[in-house]
């Protein structure tokens, strides 16, 4: 690394353009029923 | 010096959030979601670039590592001169990198997406998950429990066959055009009505065919009443199955008794093996709670990999102040460490070849949901609604039991439109603070029932709750910096 590495990351702004579709999971099915968690759910609309 | 902000603001929201673990310099973008990993001296810059000039930053820069004496690597003091342009030069260059990011996106990126939200809370509202309480009833008597043992502060009951077939209906009926929709049996126990359970299967896979939907069915169970049949079952019908420990022999039963206080451990442990088995170790959690009782919690998960689950999540209680078992302020510097201790723990075992995936640690960088998922709330309330034994709904099975949020029930569908606008209402920019929040991507404002039973408001926050969970987020990140490191 010479002084910043960028992980592999999908910019959020990108997913604006066709995001929204509500076809992933609902974040309390999964195995959290006490918080909220999103950020590692799948996206059914790569 | 200019002032050396390690939280970057943009108006009123935060655009860096920076932050040291394990040896790695972190920089998230709050807004684009790109992650950077830096060196010492471009993590100062990024933590001055944004409140002072490039002359202003340079002479900071100078300042700052004389002081720290961060210039040892020119010790010959004849060099010193050569020392500072050759140290000036490589800031500049930083600069002008951090510059280049900039303009790129990459870094400082504004908050656009206020209006975005707000445009997409005028979608037309459907539902596509159900919590169905098949049982308010237990064959546990967790001492945690927010059901009550399974009772919810009403009656024991079971859901009948047909109240669960309306509200497999309801579902398909209010679902519009989503093609996925999402069944949890849950309680009290699921598995002391199991025969419905494996009917409303039956039903919902007829019903799927005839309406071009998909049914994805899940099971949350106490693990009391599992065996062969039912296994086989769960693995044909159930596309998760979350099966509830805490970990430890002595720390599960001490929280997840029987009635007659004799511990749960040894009967559901060997189960729980031959679930995780026989669903070839993907597609199931062991989901625990922790409490003030174990602070320790990283020997619990360490517990339940060493048992050989590869799926693990373990959470904080939610309880009140007054519970002996509640989590207090003070308990959290050392819960912070128990995430750390957990995240290189998790590291350590990947690396031996053992794999193990940590609920709450899971990001997927360059996939993961879009923006308007991820700043929308939970769904509960609109998307998301649980259905009690005898067909009420409520926004979600947290709030079973309230009578203020009772919202409909199968027969009349949602008839409580204002609260249901409430929660349609709910996104982090309806949460003072959450706006501000680094973590708002990754948590999507928390958790609603929380916000309520904490501060008496939906749009509050549940501030204990909101501390952990930024902890867990920084950890995550972490382990996603430390694999690319070694996949390198």
């Amino acid at each position: 690394m010479k002084h910043i590495k960028t992980l592999n990351t999908r910019n959020l702004k990108n997913s604006m353009k066709k995001g929204g579709c509500g076809e992933c999971q609902t974040s309390c099915q999964s195995a959290c029923k006490t918080s909220c968690t999103v950020g590692n759910q799948s996206c059914e609309n790569k | 010096m200019c002032r050396c902000l390690l939280l970057v603001m943009r108006g009123v929201y935060q655009v860096i959030h920076q932050f040291k673990n394990n040896g790695y310099n972190i920089v998230l973008d709050v807004n684009s979601g790109m992650v950077h990993i830096t060196d010492e001296m471009t993590y100062d810059v990024i933590s001055l670039f944004d409140s002072c000039g490039k002359d202003e930053l340079v002479a900071s820069m100078l300042q700052m590592y004389d002081n720290k004496e961060k210039l040892d690597v020119y010790e010959a003091e004849a060099e010193q001169e050569l020392t500072r342009v050759t140290f000036q030069n490589e800031i500049e260059e930083i600069y002008n990198t951090i510059s280049e990011m900039k303009k790129e996106g990459q870094l400082y990126s504004e908050d656009i997406y206020e209006s975005y939200i707000e445009e997409f809370g005028n979608r037309e509202t459907v539902v596509k998950a159900l919590c169905l309480h098949i049982a308010h009833d237990c064959n546990l008597a967790c001492r945690y429990c927010f059901a009550e043992e399974g009772e919810y502060h009403g009656r024991r009951a079971l859901m009948s066959y047909e109240v669960g077939k309306k509200a497999l209906d309801f579902l398909i009926q209010s679902s519009g055009s989503r093609h996925n929709l999402e069944v949890d049996f849950f309680g009290g126990e699921p598995l002391m009505n199991f025969q419905v359970v494996k009917d409303l299967v039956a039903y919902g896979r007829e019903q799927e065919k005839l309406h071009n939907k998909k049914f994805r069915f899940t099971l949350t169970t106490n693990g009391v009443l599992l065996n062969d049949d039912i296994i086989e079952f769960a693995n044909k019908e159930m596309s998760n199955i979350v099966l509830s420990i805490d970990g430890r022999r002595e720390v599960n039963d001490k929280m997840r008794p029987f009635r007659n206080e004799s511990g749960s451990y040894d009967l559901i442990m060997p189960k729980y093996i031959k679930v995780a088995k026989s669903r070839d170790q993907k597609n199931y959690y062991v989901r625990g709670t922790f409490t003030h009782n174990n602070l320790d919690f990283s020997e619990d998960v360490k517990h339940l990999s060493e048992k050989g689950f590869e799926q693990i999540s373990i959470e904080p209680v939610v309880a009140g102040d007054m519970e002996s078992y509640a989590i207090k302020e003070e308990d959290i510097p050392g819960i912070m460490e128990q995430y750390d201790i957990l995240a290189k723990y998790i590291l350590e075992r990947r690396k031996e070849g053992k794999w193990i995936n940590f609920f709450h640690f899971m990001l997927d960088l360059s996939g993961g949901p879009c923006v308007a998922k991820r700043l929308s709330g939970c769904g509960s309330g609109t998307e998301y609604l649980a259905v009690t034994p005898w067909g009420d709904l409520y926004p979600c099975h947290q709030f079973v039991g309230e009578d203020d949020f009772l919202m409909g029930n199968v027969d009349e569908g949602v008839t409580n439109e204002k609260l249901r606008e409430e929660f349609k209402a709910l996104n982090v920019y309806a949460k003072d603070n959450c706006k501000n929040c680094f973590s708002k991507f990754y948590c999507s404002g928390g958790c609603a029932a929380n916000a309520y039973k904490y501060g008496g408001s939906i749009y509050g926050t549940y501030d204990l709750g909101c501390e952990l969970q930024k902890k867990r987020v920084e950890c995550a990140l972490m382990i996603q910096a430390a694999e690319d490191n070694s996949s390198n």
